[in-house]
């Protein structure tokens, strides 16, 4: 049955290296959270702190209100599938989704019967009595998941699964991983560095970085209102441009010291007129229907995603506009954003 | 043969070296090295207790098994044979036993400790074992245990080899860390996880070391030399020995009882061979 | 935790125990030993270093550490570099060579004391198939160099030579080791030097040989470790450590000889120190040698360690 997991001033160091500095997360029953960082951010320590293969050395998890943070792994009724879907290369794809339950005392025709049954959930049913050095990438991950499945874990942990598929078979197992969920229901913690997979996939995204949580939201408020600089410069593709607010940007007040603008390349329009500040194109890529415009305003790097149609050409100089709702302010020294009075107005 | 030859399938030929000059190596290679072997074979298949002569044919004109009747009658061979089979048939398994047990352990315990046994063990392959043998005996001789086999069992305690727990640790932690926190998830016990994960993955490592653990028993003559008297015990490299050193002008007999000392040693290197020498394709081969 | 870590100890605990009571309880007590006069039936009594001080003056002693040293200096190097060069003739799929890299291996299976006997056989001066075929081509009882055929058996150098000779045939689990790391070079190293346009001699020099670097020095030190034991039950079946006096005389043979034949268990222990210490000088030296030429670059790959 599946259960909320509540983690509360988790920190978990190896040696000299600090993974997670007191983590706090409540994943309501049910729900898919989304862990996006860049690497090194403490996404796998917190998934192996939540499932007990790394001890920690503070704080407590609790797995539908029962503190686990003493049990062993075995004991917190959890399964992962690891980024190199690591399949027992000594068994059938059968006996490897049966693996847990034979330890676990099952019979061979009921663990048969309850292999066959997770991988028909996953649509690896055909491979059964293969071996896994004769699947492809994409069949050793539903198998992954399959054997993942089939315990009918109370949080279910995935940590970078598709990340060593190529990409059109990443988008596929991405909105199949989806239709899993939302038929079981599982609670999960899926952990990826790929900002796209966590839009897509997350009922809430939380944003980890050096070991702790800058921003935990829906995907809609960690686009529109990151909480930190690091936040919008990482969520978007590409991120936020950051400029000084003293620059070549300003908001509406006039200059401003001690803060940056941030503004989404999809939000910066050229063509504009003076007062508009201009800006010289130095490269464009055209990216299908879009074109990203490379450009350098008053010293500083800027990007812009255009419609292709409309592209300048590299050596252009062109007039820039930004709206002022489109604008976001983070202090310099904290990084955190700065509330905007036209930003309140509109949030709902 | 069943050797994985992954640079081979690339190209036939290097530079400068056609493929038909290897197999000419390969064909050298193999009677250079089969030789020794065969001229033991064909020196036993002549008739024993001939006076010598100088330069007597390679192969004789009249090849006989009487050498090897000889043999095992005055060498009581069988019996021997029978000492060697027990020896080995607890000896070996037990060795293998020890070995993956502490190679595994040490692939999972905390550094210091795998180190600290490491150091241990390379120090332990350093001592000669010339060196051991005299308080090895002492203490055998205060438990009573010379005369039986009990101390060429011993052996097994150390793996046989202290290189061979080293040859397991390596290859347990070859394994990948997701197959064993799979098994920690999975509440495996460290010894459900060795037999059930770790050890079927490491086939041909068993394959091959136990070839090696069955060569070193079956061949082992410094042990047996010091630890049995009574001809009842002896082992085929003792009993072989004696009758060695009971006629040693009649050659075709201590060269036939050679052979029979072989055979075994040679069957199981070639069963062996094409354990060890098979695997599962690695992960992410396709 | 806990219950991991017990039973993770439990499992090295036979090994432990073997190591202890087998190895090094038993060494530590033939270091002590060697300070004692003892036969092991009367009482033994304490006696300093006079052991060792009798080692420097004993003929057989001086004969084998000379000996020993010099079937180290010849034998390790000659069976590394037949090792290898069988290796990288057999590494690559052609016909036959299957066949070849199981015959590498079958005389090191032979058991020691049939192979001591089959050697005695070959090494015959007389009626032995290796004196017989170096006459083949050669007049009138010389071999085919002109020169008398060796006395392998009677003559000091010969004798000797005999007891390498039979080394280079036991080459198989070293050959095996090249064999392995050799396939798991990668073949990009190979094409890229095939794209510089190297020649066989240099894509063997400044490609595999660095590349190998590692795994040979350890087979060197093994080598080396084993080597002064190796030699010990070829000269006490072949050649009994004749000629007379001390030709084939090695220290494993002497420590094996007053120990059990002359029930001078305090000396034979001392010569067993003897042994340890030359053993751990010469595996110094090598390491010594290996770091410097690792720290000046010929040896241009660290030992890795797997699954790091």
């Amino acid at each position: 049955m599946t259960a909320g997991l509540r983690l509360r001033g988790v920190s978990l160091s190896r040696g000299a290296v600090t993974a997670l500095r007191g983590i706090d997360l409540a994943v309501p029953r049910g729900e898919l959270l989304v862990v996006l960082g860049p690497s090194g951010a403490g996404k796998s320590s917190l998934l192996r702190a939540i499932a007990g293969l790394d001890p920690v050395t503070a704080g407590t998890v609790a797995i539908g209100g029962r503190d686990v943070t003493a049990q062993r792994p075995g004991q917190r009724n959890v399964s992962m599938v690891f980024q190199n879907h690591s399949l027992l290369p000594h068994l059938t794809v059968a006996d490897n989704i049966a693996f847990g339950d034979r330890i676990r005392g099952a019979g061979h025709r009921a663990a048969a019967a309850r292999a066959a049954q997770a991988a028909a959930t996953v649509g690896c049913q055909d491979l059964l009595a293969r071996r896994p050095h004769q699947l492809s990438g994409g069949e050793r991950q539903r198998v992954a998941l399959a054997r993942a499945l089939v315990r009918e874990p109370d949080v279910f942990l995935l940590d970078e699964p598709l990340a060593n598929l190529d990409a059109e078979l990443r988008l596929r197992m991405r909105t199949e991983i989806r239709a899993v969920h939302d038929r079981l229901g599982t609670t999960t913690v899926y952990v990826t560095h790929d900002q796209s997979e966590a839009m897509a996939l997350g009922d809430r995204i939380a944003v980890l970085r050096d070991g702790r949580f800058e921003q935990v939201g829906t995907p809609d408020e960690v686009w529109r209102q990151p909480r930190t600089r690091h936040v919008a410069a990482f969520v978007g593709a590409p991120g936020m441009n950051l400029l000084p607010g003293d620059g070549p940007l300003t908001l509406p007040g006039g200059p401003a010291t001690g803060v940056e603008l941030g503004v989404r390349p999809e939000h910066v329009t050229l063509g504009g007129t003076p007062p508009d500040p201009l800006g010289e194109v130095e490269r464009v890529e055209v990216l299908g229907e879009d074109a990203l415009v490379h450009l350098t305003v008053g010293g500083h790097p800027l990007l812009a995603r255009v419609p292709a149609a409309a592209r300048p050409a590299p050596g252009d100089r062109v007039g820039i506009g930004v709206a002022a709702e489109h604008l976001h302010v983070f202090d310099t020294a904290t990084g955190e954003r700065v509330p905007q009075p036209t930003a309140a107005g509109r949030a709902g | 043969m069943v050797w994985h030859d992954f640079a081979a399938k690339r190209r036939s030929t290097v530079r400068g070296v056609p493929q038909r000059r290897r197999t000419y190596g390969a064909v050298a290679v193999t009677l250079l090295f089969t030789a020794p072997l065969a001229l033991l074979v064909t020196g036993s298949l002549r008739e024993p207790g001939l006076p010598p002569v100088v330069a007597p044919p390679l192969l004789p004109d009249d090849p006989g098994l009487t050498a090897y009747q000889q043999a095992i009658t005055h060498g009581d061979l069988v019996r021997a044979a029978a000492n060697s089979m027990l020896v080995a048939a607890v000896g070996v398994p037990l060795s293998l036993l020890v070995a993956s047990l502490a190679g595994f352990a040490l692939a999972r315990l905390p550094r210091l400790v795998t180190g600290t046994v490491i150091a241990l063990s390379v120090l332990a392959m350093m001592v000669p074992a010339t060196a051991l043998l005299l308080p090895r005996f002492v203490l055998f001789r205060t438990l009573h245990l010379t005369d039986t086999l009990v101390p060429l069992v011993a052996p097994a305690l150390i793996a046989t080899s202290p290189l061979y727990p080293l040859i397991y640790y390596l290859a347990f932690r070859a394994i990948p860390a997701d197959s064993y926190d799979l098994c920690r998830l999975a509440d495996l016990t460290p010894m459900q996880t060795w037999r059930r994960m770790a050890l079927p993955q490491v086939q041909p490592v068993t394959a091959g070391l136990a070839a090696l653990t069955f060569v070193l028993t079956w061949s082992n003559l410094l042990d047996p030399m010091v630890y049995l008297y009574d001809r009842a015990a002896f082992t085929l490299p003792l009993a072989l020995r004696a009758l060695a050193a009971m006629d040693p002008h009649n050659q075709p007999v201590f060269l036939a009882g050679a052979v029979l000392t072989t055979l075994p040693t040679l069957l199981v290197l070639g069963i062996a061979q094409r354990r060890f020498l098979h695997s599962y394709a690695p992960e992410g081969a396709s | 935790m806990d219950r991991d870590r017990r039973q993770l100890l439990l499992m090295l605990l036979p090994y432990l125990v073997g190591l202890v009571a087998l190895v090094l309880l038993p060494a530590v007590a033939t270091m002590a030993m060697a300070f004692t006069e003892s036969d092991l039936i009367a009482t033994s009594r304490f006696v300093g270093l006079a052991n060792f001080v009798e080692l420097t003056r004993d003929p057989a002693v001086r004969a084998a550490v000379g000996n020993s040293l010099s079937y180290l200096a010849v034998s390790v190097p000659l069976r590394l570099v037949l090792a290898v060069g069988l290796a990288l003739l057999l590494h690559r799929r052609a016909r036959a060579a299957g066949t070849a890299r199981v015959a590498v291996l079958l005389p090191g299976a032979v058991p020691e004391l049939a192979y001591g006997l089959m050697w005695l056989w070959l090494l015959n001066p007389i009626q032995g198939p290796v004196n017989q075929l170096l006459l083949l081509g050669g007049e009138g009882g010389r071999t085919m160099f002109g020169t008398l055929p060796p006395q392998w058996l009677t003559d000091p150098e010969d004798a000797r030579a005999g007891i390498v000779l039979m080394s280079l045939f036991t080459i198989g689990e070293t050959f095996v080791i090249v064999l392995t790391a050799r396939l798991a070079l990668p073949p990009e190293a190979y094409e890229l030097a095939e794209l510089e346009g190297a020649r066989a001699g240099q894509v063997l020099r400044r490609v595999t040989l660095p590349l190998l670097a590692p795994v040979l020095a350890v087979l060197v030190l093994r080598d080396t470790l084993m080597s002064l034991q190796a030699s010990f039950v070829p000269t006490l079946v072949v050649t009994g450590g004749g000629p007379p006096p001390y030709a084939t005389t090695y220290l494993s043979l002497v420590l094996y000889q007053d120990a059990f034949e002359y029930l001078r268990y305090g000396y034979a222990a001392a010569v067993a120190a003897l042994m340890l210490g030359l053993t751990a000088v010469a595996v110094l030296i090598q390491w010594r040698l290996l770091r410097r030429w690792a720290s000046s670059g010929a040896v241009g790959v660290e030992v890795r360690r797997p699954g790091n």
